[in-house]
């Protein structure tokens, strides 16, 4: 905490400060780092002149109000001119870091960092739910926690180093003035951070309440057809009334108990205050100070109590501020998976899961049990297996996703830890489930596949993917915006179109992962004409439900529970009449069945 | 002085920079208020009276001196005891200020999401689903919650930020007008200054919110497709439009820095109490060397001058704050006003359904989903016998769907009628229609309660030897029982992983239990997974048997059997019959059986010749 750094009070305050600061300046990067502290260090003193500034008030005041004092007076007066504007002048250099555009500046650079970051952490890292979710956040807000630095540090400075500068000026002008300060304004930091577990707990207590309440209306929305024609819906949804209750219940509770620490800083302000009035009235009364003085000194009180009040709304933003450079720090320090040396390039094709182990991150039992298999250079094999069995992991450790705890992955006899991440990616063509396409052109969307590519090669991939008589319907044709028209394309054009883009790219290897599970007949046709066109002369893996689609590959792996159990071709694995027998027989009957039989 | 007003989280530099999100025009905040005006007027009140009790303070700050003046050897008590009270009145009433508000804000959510949830209960279901139900969620959640920095946080601050400046202004006149005036000439240059530096406000705000979204999008794309990104883009493309948008966004804040960087900058360093304070001063040393100025009076004046820039800087703060909520409460506002369905025809009392009409008919029926938009459906008349089953074909987009949620009106028919039991469905009335209609589609929902209570939504009063008499029905009870707590088990999020075929048996034992005579079925096997589809087609024909039946229908080998196939293209029924008639006929439906089987004949790598 930057507060309790500047505090003779706290030690560890000071190292936390000092974190922060690292973080920043790791944020802001070396190229203004230097002038971001100097920044800081200007609105530090910026406020402590303020402080000495408030401080003149006093010796100002008195002199004037005594008969024949003007001269002193002026002095002061000249003193509180000098001190103003050299706190005006410090603070306005130092606001600059911002208003220059050096903090956005700032940001941007630490935006395209966190972003060329991406592409090489672990996809695993990447698209672990919660943490890719914050990651998303963190490269699309990190200008909102950044760019208002200065100004919530320069706010705390005011509320923190004035007061206790202003006091120690007091001091001498008249000692006990300066102590009764001292000893009411800075007190207000430890005694609010001694309090403030309480107001995270409220405030966890909110977090969890709201979160629960957000899952029940998305749950009432969603499930709203269902709970209408059950009659169950409106006043009728006694479990919603039920959460908004209990969320009006928790939200009062957490009020109370987070105002608290609130109350007890303002109490011990309101009471300084008083204390101040009492002691100073009373020092009057004993002729050991001038009225004048004591009016000056309410003044100073005056001035010092309004920052402080706001005190606890600029920590909330620094302890948001603090755990957006906690996220940003944990982002950039995480490691690309390791690359073995000497690098290499393999010059077959085949593929080989030699005796491979592999457990998720955060899971219990492994995914890939001790799986090995062979695929050779221009053959077709198919995965098949009950849904979350293991097939896409396979799929996903071929693609360096992750690696296998145990056991290795080889592409042409190399372990895939020696091929560099580029070139690998270059090995492999991908045909996923589900279709993404870019917020670009059809022609950008293909031509990702390869970006040297000429128009010609372009327009032959879309044709060989049946894309040609969709694409030049639409209404730019080929430079049609897909962000826009997106949702327009069906499933089946959209996945001819990354057909398409996967064909343009000639990998020698490809990946199918269900490329024709959510089509209707009609686009079917034209995804299997394409696909056929995509296979040719590749080595081919193919993740398949529908096992009459794969009944002529060249090899058929059936997994389950992560482990290889059967394997061979489709009428072997019909005549051993074991596990692909049994699904075999299973899809037949479905397929026969008609409705009304 | 304070403490505990402030309880928002937004940066108070922020008053220079704009908002965010784009789009809707805001609406005014203070109309939503409505349920809960009696207490945020009464903590408005209170908060004024809390201002002025802190004038107080320093009014009897002023007297304690001038009463110490006039005779130092005293205790100034009556003074004294009135900086006293009002320092505890001020404080006291704050605090009530703020509880008020904070309370009436809490109200007022939970009487605002109540009266959301009430809305979806009788708006169409097709709204619903326009919407969609997560954004539907967001406004319950998301936009009422952020109502919250406008009631409980910033009605105190506003009825103090209008009661202190005019008051304190006031009171300096009375103090001394000559130093009254400098205060004010200083306040209204730093206003002057700011108000120049916001006249292009709009443009910037507009600019800035395009760029942000820009950026937004980009890292969704970016982020999202990782996978994609990496195995064709090798980040080039995609991590380029990241790069453009990041870019975009910096010249706009650049230009914003350059267009209002000083003249904010100058009226936050004017409208700061220094300013005022050091000229009052200045002021008061000439006046008082003139000896036109008493010691009490200028005290007062010092005392009290800040106070006016200083009651209205936190609505400067707040004031984009309050800019976003009014987009909050445009969304809400338009939830609240999305039209009802249409009851006002339904008629009263008991219905006799005619045992010999058709189960359902469309009379002519016609519907566009906009009033821009050609027609989904055009034209289109048949009739469904009870007890037989019907099925809709044809290719994507021919309006297939449109015609299966028309059935529950999840949309109100254009022009023509639907028909059930010789009834327009408009007249049976929501509750009633419900009643005999039961719907199964592509994907099932499951709440996150347990099996047995998902199983039972269909009836509630069902005894549970009836719900797991549905769910042996529908095929479900052998995995149900395989669960860790059985019926108990709680299905969702949160729960235990159940696959799609798994999800749609549920869902199937959910209709068995409802047993509605009329039946739709749209794509109710299209996410099943193999293993399970012979189970869940099991299901489905159990559910079927006895009932009237209409079904969306991609897989043609499906409806082989079916009592009347409805070929749609383009919003019209083009053939209709029985299968084999159909397929003599050599038409659309031959076509699209032809594709089918091809399809279904079909192996990768058939056609590549071997290796």
């Amino acid at each position: 905490m930057a507060v309790i750094g500047k505090q003779p009070a706290g030690r560890a305050g000071a190292s936390s400060f000092a974190t922060t600061f690292r973080q920043l300046a790791e944020s802001v990067g070396p190229e203004d780092a230097p002038g971001l502290r100097r920044a800081l260090f200007g609105l530090i003193a910026a406020a402590a002149l303020q402080g000495l500034g408030l401080a003149v008030i006093a010796p100002l005041f008195t002199a004037a109000a005594t008969p024949g004092g003007l001269d002193r007076a002026l002095s002061w007066f000249a003193a509180l001119l000098l001190l103003m504007g050299a706190a005006s002048a410090l603070r306005w250099r130092a606001q600059g870091f911002d208003f220059d555009g050096r903090m956005v500046r700032a940001t941007w650079r630490l935006r395209s960092r966190l972003g060329a970051k991406l592409r090489e952490i672990p996809l695993e890292q990447l698209q672990d739910k919660r943490a890719g979710e914050m990651n998303a956040v963190v490269l699309g807000n990190v200008d909102e926690n950044l760019l208002y630095a200065l100004t919530v540090l320069n706010l705390v400075f005011a509320a923190v180093i004035t007061p206790f500068c202003a006091a120690l000026g007091l001091m001498l002008f008249d000692w006990r003035l300066g102590l009764l300060l001292l000893a009411v304004f800075p007190a207000i930091v430890p005694l609010y951070r001694w309090r403030r577990p309480a107001l995270g707990r409220g405030k966890r207590i909110l977090a969890q309440a709201h979160q629960e309440a957000s899952a029940d209306v998305l749950e009432y929305t969603q499930g709203l057809a269902i709970l209408r024609a059950a009659g169950r819906a409106g006043e009728k949804a006694a479990r919603l009334s039920q959460t908004f209750e209990k969320l009006e219940a928790i939200q009062v509770f957490g009020h109370r108990k987070g105002a608290k620490p609130n109350i007890l800083v303002a109490s011990v302000v309101e009471l300084g205050l008083l204390a101040v009035l009492m002691i100073g009235v009373f020092l009057v009364t004993q002729g050991s100070l001038a009225p004048a003085a004591l009016g000056a000194v309410f003044v100073i009180v005056v001035r010092l109590s309004e920052p402080l009040s706001t005190f606890i709304l600029y920590t909330a933003m620094l302890e948001v501020m603090e755990a957006a450079l906690e996220r940003i720090g944990t982002l950039l320090a995480m490691a690309p998976l390791p690359q073995r040396t000497p690098a290499a390039m393999p010059t077959r094709h085949d593929i080989r899961f030699d005796a491979v182990s592999f457990t998720h991150a955060r899971a219990e039992t492994p995914t890939i049990r001790d799986f090995s298999a062979v695929l050779p250079e221009h053959s077709l094999t198919a995965l098949v297996g009950p849904s979350g069995c293991g097939k896409t992991t396979l799929t996903r450790l071929l693609l360096r996703h992750f690696d296998p705890q145990e056991g290795a992955v080889q592409i042409g006899g190399l372990d895939l830890r020696q091929i560099p991440a580029e070139q690998l990616n270059d090995l492999i063509s991908v045909v996923f489930q589900d279709v993404y396409l870019f917020n670009d052109t059809v022609l950008a969307n293909i031509r990702m596949g390869r970006p040297d590519a000429t128009e010609a090669e372009v327009r032959a991939a879309a044709q060989a993917a049946q894309c040609l008589d969709f694409i030049e319907r639409l209404p730019q044709g080929w430079q049609t915006p897909l962000g826009e028209i997106g949702g327009r394309l069906s499933g089946g054009e959209r996945q001819r179109i990354s057909i398409a883009r996967a064909l343009l790219k000639d990998a020698p290897i490809v990946v199918l992962d269900e490329p024709t599970a959510a089509l209707d007949t009609e686009s079917e046709l034209a995804v299997q004409r394409a696909l056929d066109a995509l296979v040719a002369r590749k080595t081919v893996i193919v993740i398949a439900h529908r096992l009459s689609t794969i009944v002529g590959a060249d090899q058929i792996l059936v997994i389950e529970g992560g482990q290889l159990v059967q394997a061979g071709r489709h009428a072997a694995l019909l005549d051993a009449g074991g596990r692909y027998a049994r699904m075999w027989a299973a899809q037949g009957a479905v397929k026969r069945w008609s409705v009304g039989q | 002085m304070a403490i505990s007003e402030q309880m928002g989280t937004e940066a108070p530099g922020a008053a220079a920079v704009p908002d965010r999100r784009a789009g809707r025009k805001p609406s005014s905040p203070w109309r939503i208020l409505k349920p809960v005006r009696g207490q945020i007027r009464l903590a408005m009140a209170i908060s004024a009276g809390s201002a002025l009790s802190a004038l107080g303070v320093m009014v009897s700050l002023m007297l304690v001196v001038s009463a110490l003046l006039e005779r130092p050897g005293t205790m100034p008590w009556g003074a004294l005891g009135a900086a006293a009270l009002c320092t505890v009145a001020s404080y006291a009433a704050r605090l009530g200020a703020f509880n008020q508000a904070h309370y009436a804000a809490f109200r007022l959510e939970r009487i605002l999401r109540i009266g959301l949830a009430n809305r979806l209960a009788r708006v169409s279901l097709g709204y619903v689903e326009a919407q969609g139900a997560g954004a539907l969620a967001k406004v319950i959640h998301d936009d009422v919650k952020a109502l919250h920095v406008f009631v409980a946080d910033s009605t105190p601050l506003y009825a103090r930020a209008y009661v202190t400046p005019v008051v304190t202004f006031a009171l300096l006149l009375l103090f001394d007008w000559r130093l009254a005036l400098v205060a004010l000439a200083v306040l209204a240059l730093g206003w002057g200054i700011l108000r120049g530096a916001q006249r292009r406000r709009r443009d910037m705000v507009r600019a800035y919110n395009a760029a942000r979204e820009k950026v937004s999008a980009a890292v969704v794309e970016y982020v999202q497709a990782m996978p994609v990104v990496r195995n064709f883009d090798s980040g080039q493309s995609s991590f380029g439009r990241y790069q453009a948008a990041l870019d975009g966004y910096l010249a706009v804040m650049l230009d914003w820095y350059r267009a209002a960087g000083f003249p904010a900058r100058f009226s936050w360093l004017m409208l700061g109490p220094m300013p005022t304070l050091t000229l009052v001063l200045g002021a008061g040393l000439w006046l008082s060397a003139m000896g036109d100025l008493s010691v009490p009076r200028w005290l007062g004046v010092l005392l009290a001058c800040t106070g006016m820039a200083e009651a209205m800087m936190p609505m400067m703060m707040l004031r984009h704050m309050i800019e976003k909520v009014g987009l909050s409460v445009a969304r809400i506002e338009e939830v609240m006003a999305a039209p009802d369905l249409d009851d006002a025809e339904a008629t009263p009392g008991p219905l006799a359904f005619d045992p010999a009409a058709p189960a359902l008919r469309f009379d002519r029926v016609r519907f566009s989903y906009a009033p821009d938009l050609p027609p989904a459906l055009d034209d289109v008349s048949f009739e469904v016998a009870r007890g037989s089953v019907t099925a809709l074909v044809g290719p994507s987009g021919a309006g297939k769907t449109t015609v299966a949620r028309l059935v529950p009106r999840f949309w109100d028919v254009t022009a023509g009628k639907i028909e059930i039991g010789g009834h327009d469905i408009r007249k049976i009335g929501a509750e009633r229609l419900m009643q005999q209609v039961a719907f199964v589609f592509q994907e099932s929902f499951l709440f996150a309660d347990t099996i047995a209570a998902n199983i039972r939504i269909g009836r509630p009063e069902a005894t549970e030897a009836e719900v797991i008499a549905a769910a042996k029905a529908a095929q479900a009870h052998d995995f149900i029982t395989a669960l860790p707590q059985g019926y108990e088990t709680r299905a969702g999020e949160r729960g235990v992983f159940l696959s799609g075929g798994q999800r749609q048996r549920i869902a199937i034992a959910r209709a068995l239990l409802q047993d509605r005579p009329l039946l739709v079925l749209d794509e109710a096997t299209a996410f099943a997974d193999p293993e399970n589809e012979a189970e869940l087609i099991a299901a489905l024909s159990e559910l079927m048997r006895g009932r009237t039946v209409i079904m969306v229908a991609h897989r043609l080998a499906t409806v082989r059997d079916a009592d009347q196939i409805l070929v749609f293209e383009r919003g019209c029924i083009v053939e209709r019959g029985r299968h084999a008639a159909l397929v003599a006929q050599g038409g659309l439906y031959a076509k699209l059986w032809q594709n089918y089987e091809t399809a279904q004949n079909w192996s990768l790598g058939a056609a590549r010749g071997g290796i």
